[in-house]
């Protein structure tokens, strides 16, 4: 069997909480329970109190499956980085027993190797909470970046991207941590803001060529030059290369 | 710590360029995946597993959302047939691979090399 003892859900800072819902573990259908997405950890506990817990750092990779020739039911499916054992999870078992509040546990990680994968499968009876869960799967993630990007994360305050203000200025209900080609230069930081708009100063002092951003050809430049010339018809400024007769290449 | 994320595999030396420039200039490659949100990429895991979509949306982490998603290899990766969208985790993305045509390397690297020296400063 999988299961721990003597866990139990988190109180505090649960996004999602989802009730029949079944999890299947690698395979193993392990019961139905429910599932608590919580900001500290994912967990999952059937009606006796038996369940385990999932470190986000570990979660390399959610997603809805919607596809019923390929799994029977929908579902929302869980990639685990390395794979979750007996002796791993009595580690988290202890662990989490003694530090309800660490979100740092590291159970799970000795025996990870790089091919090896703990595949999850969270099968809700209400197929329409799936992108509720999703949502707030996504939103937890972003609380945990990698620790190393911590030293080269000067620039950013805070680590929360702003999520009312990008939702308030742009509506974005279902993405709002996300940047998306809609959202505006206005959701960035101050020092973002002063980055970027360095960034494209230095692009805007590339002799040859034009683009909009860090050197990408958009895709209306590629449909009129289709001889290969990548000039930005919109960043050029009064026809300058109209009055040559030079071929350009 | 250098091997966070490779941003193509033209050359050997680029890539160990434009990941160190990744490491020390995030701000950078977060600015650049949004100019890319609505383009083809595939991105290869560190387990390996590679995942072709469109790119959807990227974060500050580099956390990565991807629609109409087909594994590239399903024979050997048949976990995530059913799915559509995904939400990968920025660490661990070992490479994202973009198509030659979209990205004028020598500027991105450039833009990396100056703005790597600026955080020195």
């Amino acid at each position: 069997m999988v299961l721990l003892k003597n866990l139990h859900p988190p109180t505090e800072g649960v996004r999602h909480e989802q009730a029949e819902t079944t999890a299947v573990l690698d395979g193993q259908r392990l019961g139905c329970g429910t599932l608590y997405v919580a900001e500290t950890r994912l967990s999952w506990f059937d009606s006796s109190g038996l369940g385990f817990s999932l470190e986000y750092p570990s979660i390399g990779l959610h997603a809805i499956s919607r596809d019923v020739s390929a799994y029977p039911q929908e579902h929302l499916y869980v990639m685990v980085n390395g794979k979750l054992n007996k002796e791993n999870e009595a580690e988290m078992a202890e662990k989490a027993a003694d530090d309800d509040d660490d979100g740092s546990s590291d159970g799970g990680d000795d025996d990870e190797d790089e091919g090896a994968i703990t595949e999850i499968r969270f099968v809700p009876s209400d197929k329409a909470a799936l992108e509720s869960m999703f949502s707030a799967m996504c939103e937890c993630q972003a609380l945990h970046p990698d620790p190393e990007d911590d030293d080269s994360d000067n620039d950013f305050e805070g680590e929360e991207y702003d999520v009312e203000e990008a939702e308030a200025e742009h509506g974005h209900a279902d993405i709002p941590t996300f940047y998306t080609c809609d959202e505006g230069l206005s959701a960035l930081t101050q020092e973002g803001q002063a980055t970027l708009e360095r960034l494209e100063g230095m692009l805007a002092e590339s002799v040859a060529q034009q683009y909009h951003m860090a050197g990408v050809r958009t895709e209306e430049t590629k449909a009129e030059f289709e001889d290969g010339m990548e000039v930005d018809t919109a960043a050029m400024e009064a026809g300058q290369f109209e009055d040559a007769d030079v071929e350009h290449w | 710590e250098c091997f966070k994320k490779k941003k193509k595999q033209p050359t050997a030396t680029l890539t160990v360029q434009l990941t160190l420039a990744c490491v020390s200039a995030p701000q950078l490659f977060y600015s650049f995946f949004k100019s890319l949100v609505g383009k083809d990429v595939v991105v290869e895991l560190k387990n390996d597993l590679s995942i072709c979509g469109t790119l959807h949306s990227v974060d500050q982490y580099l956390n990565i959302k991807l629609t109409d998603i087909s594994v590239t290899d399903p024979e050997k990766y048949p976990h995530m047939l059913s799915v559509k969208n995904c939400f990968i985790r920025g660490s661990v993305v070992r490479y994202v691979q973009l198509p030659a045509d979209e990205v004028d390397t020598q500027l991105l690297q450039d833009a990396a090399r100056k703005e790597a020296m600026q955080q020195k400063q």
